[in-house]
C-alpha cells in the first residue's frame, strides 16, 4: 500500500489541476454575472471535437489547442449575446435552466455531427508514451497537461492583476453599479469575462479529449467534479477553485487506493465536511482572488 | 444596473438540482412510423439518446433489415410488420413506462430491444405482468435468462456467463493464471466477475487485483497505477462503452499495454472505432463479426447478403449489434408465422427449442429451459489498423466456443430459473 502512496498523490495532483481549470472557468462566469453555466461541459466537448477535426485535417496539435478553444469562444460570445445576457437581470434559476437546456441540445447536436460513438483523438506522437519520474512511469501527455494548465493559470492571474481590463473586471465583481457609473461599458466586461471562462473550458476540453475519450457526453461528465470543486474552494474565490481542484483530485486518488468503490463518493464527502466546518467554502469571500 | 445576488446556499441548491437533472436524464421524443392498417406491430425499445445511442442505432438497423426482408416476402401470415420505436433513454423507469405505452396504446404484438441489462430486466418484468412477449436483443446480464427468467422473455445476445467462460478459457491458455480485473461496479460487472472466478475455480489460478470502478469513470489512472505492483499475467478489462475507451486509452498512456497482455469478456466494434490504433490491443470476446468464415460460416449466402446489404444501406459494415437486431426480429417473425398466431404463449412455444440457421456459423436454438439463444461465442485478436483497404476489419477471429461449452448447464439453470408458463 505505502509504495503506491507517492504515485497516487502525484496522480491526484495532476487530476486536480484538471478539475481546477474547469472550475476556474465556471467561477469566472459565476462571480461576475451570477450565471451558473451548465453548458460549460458542452463548450469543453465542442472544443475537443473541433480540435479532433482539425488534427484530422492535418493541422498540428499545438495549433488546434489554441484555435479550437478560440472557435468555442466565438460560439460562446454568440450564446452570451443572444441567450445569456437577457437573463442577467433575472434570478440565477433562469440562466441555469437555459444553459442546462443548451447543454442537452449541444449533446444531441454533437451526436448528429460527429456520431453517437466516441471518436479516436490521440495526443501527437511526441507526447505519447510514458516518461520516467524516478518513482514511477508517468504519461508524457499528463506532464504536458500540467505544464499547459500552469501556464494558463499564470496567464489568467497576470491578466486579472496586471492589466487595466483585469482590474476593471475585478472591480466589477465587487460593485457593478459603481464601475458602470464611472463610465466602463459593463456589457463588454461581461462578454470578455464569459469568453475567458469559455476559453479555459476549451483548453480543458481539448486536453481532456486527448487524455480521456472524446464522445458527446465527455464534457458533461467532468462538470460535476468541477461544481464540487467550486463549492469546496469557496464561491467568489478563483484561488479557492485551484486549491479545491487539487483537494478533489487527491481525495479521489487516495480513496481509490484504500477503498476503490468509494472513489466517486469521496469528493461529495469532502464537500459535505467543508460545508459543515466552513459553510462558505475554504476561500469563499467576496471578490476575485479574495 | 443591478443583478440578483447569488449566495452560497442558493448556489448549492441550484447546482445540485441542475446536476441531478443532468444525471437522471431528460425525456426525448422519437417520432413513430406511420400506422398501417392490419399490420402486425412490434414495439422496439432502444436507448436512442444517451451513452448507448451508438449500439441502439445499430440494433435498430438490424431490426429494420429483418422487417424489410419479411415485408418484401409478403409479411407474417400475409400481414406486414410495422416497427414502433420508442426511446427508453437507458433508464429502467422510463423503459417500463414506454413498454406499457407500446402494449396498451399501440397494441404491439411483442416488445424487442434494449442495450443495458438493468433496462432489459425492467422491460422483462413489465412484459411479464402484461403477458406480452419480450425479446431482449442486447442486455447481457445472466439474470435475464437466469433467476429473473420468464416464460415470455427470450434473449438473443450472449449471457455474461458465456462471455466470461469463452474468453476465460482462451486467455488462460495463452497467458497464465494470475489475473488483474478492472470491473465496473454495478450488476453487470459483478456478474462478469463471478463468471471469471468460476473459470479460475475450475482451472486453478487467482485474481491478484480487482478494481471496482464506478460507472462513468473518466480517469482510470488511480486504478492503473496499482497494476505494476500486482504483477499479473493478464489484465482483464471488464468496463464497457465510453469507460472502455477511456480505460484502454489511459493504459496505453501509462505504457501498460506494452507490458501486460490485455483482454476482456467482450468488446464491440463501436467503442473500438473511438480508440486510436495505438490503444487497440489484446484478445477479446466477440459476439459476431462481419468478415470471418469462423463467425459467418462457409458460403453462408444469408450472412453474405446481410453484410452486403448493411454496407449498402448504412455505409459501414454491420456490428454484432446489427446482428442481434436482425436475428431477434427474424426469429420472432418465423415463430409467429409457424404458430399462425400472435398469441404470446403460442409464439413462445414456437420459438423455444427450434433449431435454425441464420447469419452466423452453424445452427442455434433458444434453449427451452431458460430461453437463452444458444449460439457460438468467439474470441478475437485485435488488428490495430484493420486490413489493407478495410479500416473496419479490426478482428482476427481466433477461437470458436460452442454455446453448450460456455453457458451454464440445464441443471444449473433449472435450479434458479422457473419460466412459469400460464396454466403450467
Amino acid at each position: 500500500m505505502i509504495e503506491h502512496l507517492g504515485p497516487q498523490l502525484f496522480n491526484g495532483l495532476v487530476l486536480g489541476a484538471f478539475y481546477a481549470i474547469v472550475a476556474l472557468g465556471l467561477s469566472l462566469i459565476m462571480n461576475l454575472t451570477g450565471t451558473i453555466n451548465m453548458a460549460h461541459g458542452s463548450f469543453m466537448t465542442l472544443a475537443g471535437y473541433l480540435a479532433y477535426t482539425m488534427v484530422l485535417r492535418k493541422i498540428p496539435f499545438g495549433w488546434a489547442l489554441i484555435l479550437a478553444p478560440l472557435i468555442a469562444v466565438l460560439v460562446g460570445i454568440i450564446v452570451e449575446r443572444t441567450l445569456v445576457r437577457p437573463l442577467y437581470k433575472r434570478e440565477p434559476f433562469y440562466s441555469l435552466l437555459m444553459t442546462f437546456g443548451l447543454s442537452l441540445m449541444a449533446e444531441e447536436a454533437f451526436r448528429l455531427i460527429w456520431g453517437p460513438n466516441g471518436v479516436p483523438f490521440s495526443p501527437p506522437p511526441a507526447l505519447a508514451g510514458a516518461a520516467s519520474l524516478g518513482f514511477m512511469q508517468f504519461p508524457t501527455f499528463r506532464i504536458f497537461i500540467v505544464v499547459v494548465l500552469l501556464i494558463a493559470i499564470a496567464a489568467l492571474a497576470l491578466f486579472l492583476t496586471r492589466t487595466r481590463f483585469g482590474l476593471r473586471l475585478r472591480a466589477a465583481v465587487q460593485d457593478t453599479e459603481m464601475i458602470a457609473a464611472l463610465g466602463t461599458n459593463t456589457q463588454v466586461l461581461y462578454a470578455v469575462n464569459f469568453s475567458l471562462g469559455i476559453f479555459l473550458a476549451g483548453i480543458a476540453g481539448v486536453l481532456a479529449g486527448g487524455m480521456l475519450g472524446l464522445s458527446p457526453t465527455s464534457g458533461n461528465n467532468l462538470l460535476m467534479p468541477a461544481f464540487v470543486t467550486v463549492i469546496i474552494g469557496g464561491m467568489g474565490s478563483l484561488f479557492g477553485s485551484i486549491i479545491g481542484g487539487l483537494l478533489v483530485g487527491i481525495a479521489i486518488s487516495m480513496t481509490t487506493l484504500f477503498i476503490p468503490a468509494a472513489s466517486e463518493v469521496s469528493m461529495y464527502v469532502l464537500m459535505a465536511i467543508v460545508l459543515l466546518v466552513r459553510p462558505r467554502g475554504l476561500f469563499g469571500e467576496e471578490g476575485i482572488f479574495g | 444596473m443591478s443583478r440578483p445576488v447569488l449566495n452560497r446556499r442558493k448556489f448549492v441548491t441550484i447546482a445540485g438540482a441542475g446536476s441531478a437533472a443532468a444525471v437522471f436524464g431528460i425525456p426525448a421524443y422519437i417520432p413513430r412510423v406511420g400506422e398501417a392498417a392490419d399490420a402486425i406491430k412490434i414495439g422496439l425499445l432502444e436507448p436512442y439518446t444517451g451513452v448507448y445511442a451508438g449500439p441502439a442505432e445499430n440494433e435498430t438497423h438490424g431490426f429494420e433489415m429483418a422487417t424489410d426482408a419479411w415485408n418484401k416476402r409478403g409479411g407474417i401470415m400475409g400481414r406486414k410488420i410495422e416497427l414502433v420505436k420508442e426511446d427508453e433513454q437507458n433508464d429502467p423507469g422510463v423503459a417500463a413506462q414506454k413498454a406499457r405505452k407500446l402494449v396498451n396504446q399501440d397494441k404491439v404484438a411483442a416488445l424487442c430491444g434494449t442495450v443495458s441489462s438493468g433496462v432489459s430486466l425492467s422491460v422483462a418484468g413489465v412484459a411479464n405482468t402484461l403477458g406480452t412477449l419480450f425479446m431482449d436483443s442486447g442486455g447481457h446480464s445472466d439474470d435475464v435468462t437466469g433467476k429473473s427468467c420468464h416464460w415470455n422473455v427470450f434473449r438473443t445476445c450472449h449471457s455474461t456467463w458465456m462471455e466470461t467462460h469463452a474468453t476465460g478459457y482462451a486467455l488462460q491458455k495463452r497467458f497464465g493464471k494470475k489475473w488483474f480485473l478492472i470491473t465496473p461496479d454495478y450488476a453487470y460487472g459483478h456478474s462478469l466477475e463471478e463468471g471469471f472466478k468460476d473459470v479460475l475455480a475450475h482451472n486453478g489460478g487467482r485474481i491478484v487485483g480487482n478494481e471496482l470502478t464506478p460507472l462513468g469513470t473518466t480517469d482510470f489512472s488511480s486504478y492503473l497505477t496499482k497494476i505494476d505492483a500486482a504483477k499479473p499475467d493478464l489484465v482483464l478489462v471488464l468496463v464497457q462503452g465510453d469507460d472502455y475507451t477511456n480505460c484502454l486509452k489511459q493504459m496505453n498512456q501509462f505504457g501498460l499495454l506494452k507490458k501486460y497482455p490485455v483482454g476482456g469478456p467482450q468488446v464491440e466494434l463501436e467503442p473500438l472505432f473511438g480508440l486510436g490504433p495505438e490503444a487497440r490491443e489484446g484478445y477479446w470476446g466477440i459476439e459476431w463479426y462481419y468478415k470471418s468464415e469462423k463467425t459467418l460460416g462457409k458460403n453462408n449466402k444469408v450472412a453474405q447478403e446481410f453484410v452486403a446489404e448493411s454496407i449498402k444501406r448504412y455505409g459501414r459494415p454491420p456490428t454484432a449489434r446489427n446482428a442481434f437486431g436482425y436475428i431477434t426480429l427474424d426469429r420472432l417473425a418465423h415463430a409467429m408465422n409457424d404458430a399462425k398466431s400472435t398469441d404470446p404463449v403460442k409464439v413462445a412455444r414456437a420459438i423455444e427449442g427450434v433449431r435454425f440457421t441464420s447469419i452466423f456459423a452453424g445452427s442455434a436454438y433458444y434453449r427451452k429451459e431458460d430461453h437463452q439463444l444458444m449460439w457460438p461465442m468467439w474470441v478475437a485478436k485485435i488488428r490495430p489498423n484493420g486490413t489493407p483497404g478495410d479500416k473496419y476489419d479490426l478482428f482476427d477471429v481466433t477461437d470458436i466456443n460452442a454455446a453448450e461449452a460456455v453457458e451454464q448447464t440445464i441443471a444449473q439453470k433449472e435450479a434458479v430459473c422457473k419460466l412459469g408458463y400460464p396454466g403450467a
